[in-house]
C-alpha cells in the first residue's frame, strides 16, 4: 500500500505530515509512505520514517496542470492521498469535485460549509461562533466593532495567519501585512473569546465518521499552537451531532475543530480544518490513532489495534541527519540593511492561495456575513454633517480649514442636555459635564453653557474661559494634576467641585481650603487598577489604599465629599468602560465604610466615541444611575462627562488635492493642502471623508481604495488617510473634508509646515 | 485499548491497594483549613476592603467564573507564618497556600458565587519536599505539610452548576483538573468543606468524579 502525506512543515507551527506519518507506520508497518513537499526547505522531508519523498517545486512554479495529471495517475494506480495543508486539500478538492476513491480529502462542498469564520455547517454542535466581521465594511465601522468588542479583536487571514490588533494603528498595519501577503482584502475581524483551548480531531469516510478524540491543550508555544496536551474520548452530546454532520458534508477524510471553552464552560468554535491537525500523534500515543483508521476505512485492510500508552503526550525538540538526496539549501542573503532572513512560507503557499482565488473567487465569500454596510462600502454619513458643510461655499474656503458643524452640535448638546433630564430623579440629579480640553471653541463652550452643563477645567486657565463665557463659579469643576495653574488666576467666589489627583494635591487643597478655595464638593480622583494610567489616586496596593483612606479622613467637613474617575472609553471598548463603572463604584462604597464619609457628587467620563454615547441604550444609563443610587445612597449628583463625543462630530476638516500622482497596479498617492498638524488623531481613529463634486457639488462619501492621501508636510508620517477610494473624475483643486475632527484634532492641532 | 477502560483498570487495583495501605491524607485528618484573622480594627478592614475591590477591578468585564489569577501574580507562595491576619497577609511579598485559598475564597464570595475551602493531599518527590523543608525551616515556619513524598495543600472549590465544583489552586494560578493519571505533582486525596447535603447526599460532581463533602477523598 502506498499512502502519500503532504505537510510536513515542522517549524513553530508545524503541518501534521510527519505525526501522520508516524501514526500511520505504526498502523500499518509495512506499507510504503511517501512525503509529498513543494520545498527541500521543509525539515520535515527528513523524517527517516518516510519511505520515499516525491519534492514538487513550490507552488509559485508549478505548472497545476501537468501536476494534477500526475497526482490523478497516482491516486489511479491505487495510492491513497492524505493532505496536511488546507490550501492543497481545496486545490484537490477542486480536481476531484466528484471525489477520487484515494482521495482522502473532503469534497468541494464540504469545505464551503466550513468557511470560516462563519463555519455554517456547525449548525448542531453544542458551540457558538464568535462574533466578526468582514473587513471590507468601511473603517468606521471596523472601529466601532472594535470598541464594541473591548479591543480584544483578532484579524484573520482567508486560510492562515491572525494578528491580535489592540489599536486602530495595529489594526492597520496588520490589514496593510495580512492583505499583501494573501492577496486580498477579504480578512475578517473576530472578536477574542477567552477561555482554554481545546479541539476535536476527526476522521471519516464517505461521510461515515470512523473516529473522533478530544484534546485540549495543556502546553502552548508562543503563538498559541499546541506543544502539549491530554487526549479523552468526544462528549457523546458532542458527538452525536457531529456524527450527523460528517453524514450531511459526506466528509472524507482527517479534521479538525477548534474551540476555546469560556470560564462558564461555553465552547466557541473558531474553525474547522479540512485535515489532520499537527497534533496527531499525540492522540495516538493516547490510543486514538485516527490516520489508521482512516486508511482502513477507505482500503479495507485491517490496521494494527492502537495501544494507548499514556492520556497525556508533548512534542521535544530533536535534531535527525539530514537525507543525502536532499542537501540543505543555503539561507538566502537577509535584505541589505535588514536584520533575519525571511523565509516564511518556502513553498509558495501564499502563491497558491492567488491562484485558487483566481481561478475559483467563491472561495474568499465570508459566508453568513451579518447585515451591514455593502461591501467596500461608504461609510454612512450623518445628514446633518451633509446640511451643515453644504452651507459653506467651499469652492472659495480657504485651505486647509476647520469647518464648524452649527445645527448638528447644536443638536448634540441639545440631546444630551435632554437626557440628563430624563435620566435624573428626585434623589439624584444627573447632569452634563463639557470638557473644555477637548475643544475649547467659544461656540461649544457656549451651547454647552445653554444645555446646562457644567465646565469641566483641568486648568485655571480653562476656568476663566468658562467664566469669560458666561458660566458661573459654582458651574465650574476643576480636576487633573496641573489645576492649580497659573498662578493667580482662581476665582474667588466658590466653585462646584474640586477633585485632588494625588495625595499630595489632597494636602494642598486642605490646606487652601483655610484660606482662599471655596468649593461646595472637594473630592478625589481615583487611579483605574487595572487600567493603566497617570491620572488619580492610586489604588494597586493596601499601603497605597490605606494612605488614600487616611488622607479623606483629613479633607474639610465643610465641603461635600465626591468622586471622579476617568477613562476613555474609546480606548478600552465600551463593554470594559462599564465594567470599570461598576469597579469604581465598589471602590466608593469602600472608601465610605472605611472613612465614614459619605459621597454626594459622582463624576465619571469620559472620552466617548461618539456614536457609542449617542447610540447607547438609554436604559444602560438609566440601569447606572440605579445602581449608583442603590450602592452609593448618598449621592445627590452625577455628573456624566462625555469628552469628545460632544466635540468631535462638531467640526470638518477641509482641505484640497494639490497632486494626483498615479503609480503601479492602481495605487495612487494624493498630495493634499492639509497634514497631520491638523489631523493629529489619524492614527488614533477612521474619520469619514466626503469628496466635493467638481461638477455637481455633490458631497460624496469615500469607501476603501487603492489611494493614500499625502499631508503636505516634509514628514515621513504624514498620510492623513489610507487605502481610501477617489471617486471618478477627481483631480486637483478639488476639496476633500474629513469629517469627525471636531474632537482632539481640533484641540490638539498645532501650526507646522507654514513658514 | 481505549484509555478510558484502562483508567477503569487501574482505578480498581488503586481502590484494592488503598483498603489495605494508609491513606496519604491520614496525618491531616483532623487538620483545619485556613483562615485570615482579622484584628477587629480598621487595619484588617482596609486590607479586606482592598482585596475583594481589587478583585472585582481585576476581573476586567471577564466572567465572574474566571480564577482570580492576580492574587497569585500579586503575592509569589512561600512559607508564611500562622496564625496571620488580614493586615498581615496582604502587606507580605510571600503567602503560603492556605492564605492564598482564603483570599481566593473571600473573592469568589464578594463576587456572589458559592466557594468551599478545599484541602488537597499531592504527590511530588522526597527531594522536593526536602527542599521545601529547608526553605520554611530558614524562615521558621512550621512543615507540618510535609510527609515523605506527599504535600498538605489548600485550594478553593467553586461551585459552577447545582452539584458541580471547579477547583481552582490560587498558589498554582491554574485550575486542578479532574482526571488525575497520578506521578509527580499529582492529586492523592481532596477534602471539600460543603454542606453535607450537596449533590442531594451524592456528594460534589468533579468531573466524572462525585466527592463526599467533608470527608477525604482518595483519588
Amino acid at each position: 500500500m502506498k499512502i502519500y502525506i503532504s505537510g510536513l512543515y515542522c517549524g513553530g507551527n508545524p503541518q501534521p505530515g510527519v505525526g501522520i506519518a508516524r501514526s500511520l507506520r505504526e498502523g500499518y508497518p509495512e506499507a510504503t509512505l511517501i512525503g509529498v513537499e513543494y520545498s527541500n526547505r521543509v525539515s520535515g522531508i527528513h523524517w527517516q520514517g518516510l519511505d520515499d519523498l516525491w519534492i514538487q517545486r513550490p507552488w509559485n512554479e508549478l505548472d497545476l496542470e501537468s501536476y494534477a495529471g500526475k497526482v490523478r495517475r497516482v491516486l489511479d494506480e491505487g495510492g491513497l492521498w492524505i493532505s496536511g495543508s488546507d490550501l492543497e486539500a481545496m486545490w484537490l478538492a477542486s480536481l476531484f469535485p466528484g471525489g477520487h476513491a484515494g482521495l482522502l480529502a473532503p469534497p468541494p462542498d464540504a469545505l464551503k460549509r466550513i468557511a470560516k469564520p462563519a463555519v455554517p455547517a456547525h449548525a448542531g454542535l453544542p458551540v457558538r461562533i464568535p462574533t466578526y466581521v468582514a473587513t471590507d465594511l468601511p473603517d468606521w465601522d471596523l472601529h466601532a466593532f472594535c470598541r464594541a468588542n473591548d479591543w480584544r479583536v483578532w484579524l484573520k487571514g482567508p486560510y492562515y495567519d491572525a494578528a491580535r490588533t489592540p489599536t486602530w494603528d495595529s489594526f492597520v498595519a496588520a490589514r496593510n501585512a495580512l492583505t499583501k501577503v494573501w492577496s486580498t482584502e477579504r480578512l475578517f475581524l473576530q472578536a477574542h473569546v477567552s477561555g482554554y483551548e481545546e479541539s476535536v480531531m476527526l476522521c471519516a469516510y464517505r461521510g461515515e465518521l470512523l473516529g473522533c478524540v478530544s484534546m485540549r491543550k495543556r502546553d502552548i508555544t508562543p503563538e498559541g499552537k499546541t506543544w502539549a496536551g491530554d487526549v479523552s474520548p468526544v462528549d457523546p452530546a458532542f458527538e452525536a451531532p457531529l456524527r450527523r454532520i460528517v453524514r450531511e458534508l459526506n466528509w472524507t477524510g482527517g479534521g479538525e475543530l477548534e474551540m476555546v471553552r469560556d470560564p462558564g464552560g461555553q465552547l466557541w468554535l473558531l474553525e474547522v480544518n479540512p485535515r489532520f491537525p499537527a497534533w496527531v500523534h499525540g492522540a495516538t500515543i493516547g490510543g486514538y490513532n485516527l490516520p489508521a483508521l482512516l486508511v482502513q476505512g477507505a482500503s479495507g485492510a485491517r490496521a494494527v489495534k492502537a495501544e494507548a500508552r499514556a492520556a497525556e503526550f508533548t512534542r521535544v525538540v530533536l535534531e535527525v541527519p539530514v537525507r543525502d538526496d536532499y542537501p540543505l539549501p543555503p539561507l538566502p542573503e537577509p535584505f541589505a540593511g535588514a536584520v533575519g532572513h525571511s523565509m516564511k512560507h518556502p513553498s509558495g503557499l501564499t502563491s497558491l492561495a492567488q491562484r485558487l482565488h483566481k481561478s475559483n473567487p467563491e472561495l474568499l465569500e465570508i459566508v453568513g456575513e451579518p447585515a451591514g454596510p455593502a461591501a467596500g462600502g461608504k461609510p454612512a454619513v450623518p445628514d446633518t454633517f451633509i446640511a451643515d458643510i453644504a452651507a459653506y461655499d467651499l469652492e472659495t474656503v480657504q485651505t486647509p480649514r476647520f469647518l464648524y458643524l452649527e445645527s448638528t452640535a447644536s443638536g448634540l448638546f441639545k440631546r444630551a442636555a435632554e437626557r440628563s433630564r430624563r435620566l435624573g430623579t428626585d434623589e439624584v440629579q444627573v447632569v452634563s459635564g463639557y470638557s473644555i480640553k477637548t475643544n475649547p471653541d467659544e461656540r461649544l463652550i457656549r451651547l454647552a453653557l445653554e444645555n446646562g452643563f457644567y465646565a469641566e477645567c483641568i486648568s485655571l486657565l480653562e476656568a476663566q474661559k468658562a467664566l469669560q463665557i458666561g458660566f458661573r463659579p459654582d458651574q465650574v469643576i476643576l480636576n487633573g494634576p496641573a489645576k492649580w495653574w497659573p498662578e493667580g488666576l482662581m476665582p474667588k467666589e466658590r466653585l462646584h467641585a474640586v477633585f485632588c489627583d494625588s495625595v499630595a494635591d489632597l494636602d494642598r487643597c486642605v490646606a487652601m481650603a483655610a484660606g482662599d478655595l471655596a468649593s461646595r464638593h472637594v473630592g478625589i480622583r481615583l487611579r483605574t487598577p487595572n487600567v493603566v494610567s497617570r491620572f488619580g489616586i492610586p489604588l494597586d496596593s493596601p499601603q497605597t489604599f490605606s494612605k488614600l483612606v487616611e488622607a479623606v479622613g483629613r479633607l474639610p467637613d465643610e465641603a461635600a465629599f465626591g468622586v471622579h474617575f476617568h477613562m476613555a472609553s474609546s480606548n478600552i471598548g465600551v463593554a470594559q468602560w462599564w465594567h470599570l463603572f461598576e469597579s469604581m463604584l465598589k471602590w466608593c462604597r469602600s472608601i465610605e465604610r472605611l472613612t465614614g464619609r459619605t459621597i454626594e457628587i459622582l463624576d465619571m467620563g469620559g472620552g466617548w466615541f461618539p456614536d457609542d454615547w449617542h447610540a447607547e441604550d438609554e436604559s444602560r444609563f438609566s440601569r447606572a444611575v440605579e445602581t449608583v443610587k442603590a450602592l452609593l445612597p448618598a449621592v445627590r449628583q452625577i455628573v456624566s462627562e462625555p469628552g469628545k463625543a460632544m466635540a468631535q462630530p462638531s467640526m470638518a476638516l477641509a482641505m484640497r488635492i494639490l497632486e494626483i500622482q498615479e503609480h503601479e497596479e492602481d495605487h495612487v498617492e494624493a498630495v493634499v493642502d492639509g497634514s497631520i498638524a491638523e489631523l493629529p488623531m489619524y492614527a488614533f481613529q477612521p474619520h469619514r471623508i466626503l469628496r466635493q463634486c467638481g461638477e455637481t457639488g455633490a458631497l460624496q462619501p469615500l469607501g476603501r481604495g487603492k489611494t493614500h492621501l499625502m499631508g503636505r508636510l516634509c514628514m515621513e508620517h504624514d498620510i492623513v488617510a489610507s487605502n481610501v477610494a477617489l471617486p471618478e473624475g477627481t483631480r486637483a483643486g478639488d476639496v476633500l473634508i474629513f469629517c469627525d475632527a471636531g474632537g482632539y484634532d481640533r484641540s490638539m492641532s498645532y501650526v507646522f509646515g507654514r513658514g | 485499548m481505549y484509555l478510558a477502560e484502562a483508567d477503569k483498570e487501574i482505578g480498581a487495583v488503586a481502590q484494592d491497594k488503598a483498603a489495605a495501605k494508609p491513606r496519604p491524607s491520614d496525618r491531616w485528618q483532623d487538620f483545619p483549613y485556613s483562615i485570615l484573622s482579622h484584628h477587629g480594627r480598621a487595619c484588617c478592614e482596609v486590607a479586606r476592603e482592598w482585596v475583594l475591590a481589587m478583585d472585582f477591578a481585576q476581573l476586567n468585564g471577564a466572567d465572574r467564573l474566571s480564577g482570580p489569577r492576580w492574587l497569585r501574580q500579586k503575592y509569589e507562595w512561600g512559607p508564611s507564618p500562622w496564625p496571620m491576619h488580614w493586615c498581615e497577609a496582604v502587606t507580605r511579598k510571600t503567602i503560603d497556600c492556605g492564605a492564598h485559598a482564603a483570599l481566593a475564597h473571600a473573592a469568589f464570595g464578594a463576587r456572589g458565587l458559592t466557594a468551599y475551602p478545599t484541602q488537597l493531599v499531592q504527590v511530588y518527590s522526597e527531594d522536593a519536599t526536602e527542599q521545601w523543608r529547608g526553605k520554611w525551616a530558614r524562615d521558621d515556619v512550621s512543615c507540618h505539610w510535609l510527609d515523605g513524598a506527599h504535600i498538605y495543600h489548600e485550594a478553593t472549590a467553586l461551585l459552577v452548576g447545582d452539584d458541580e465544583v471547579k477547583i481552582w489552586d490560587a498558589s498554582a494560578g491554574s485550575w486542578i483538573p479532574p482526571r488525575q493519571a497520578g506521578g509527580y505533582g499529582s492529586l492523592a486525596a481532596i477534602r471539600i468543606f460543603a454542606p453535607e447535603s450537596s449533590g442531594g447526599g451524592d456528594g460534589l460532581r468533579w468531573g466524572e468524579r462525585r466527592l463526599k463533602p467533608n470527608l477525604w477523598n482518595q483519588i
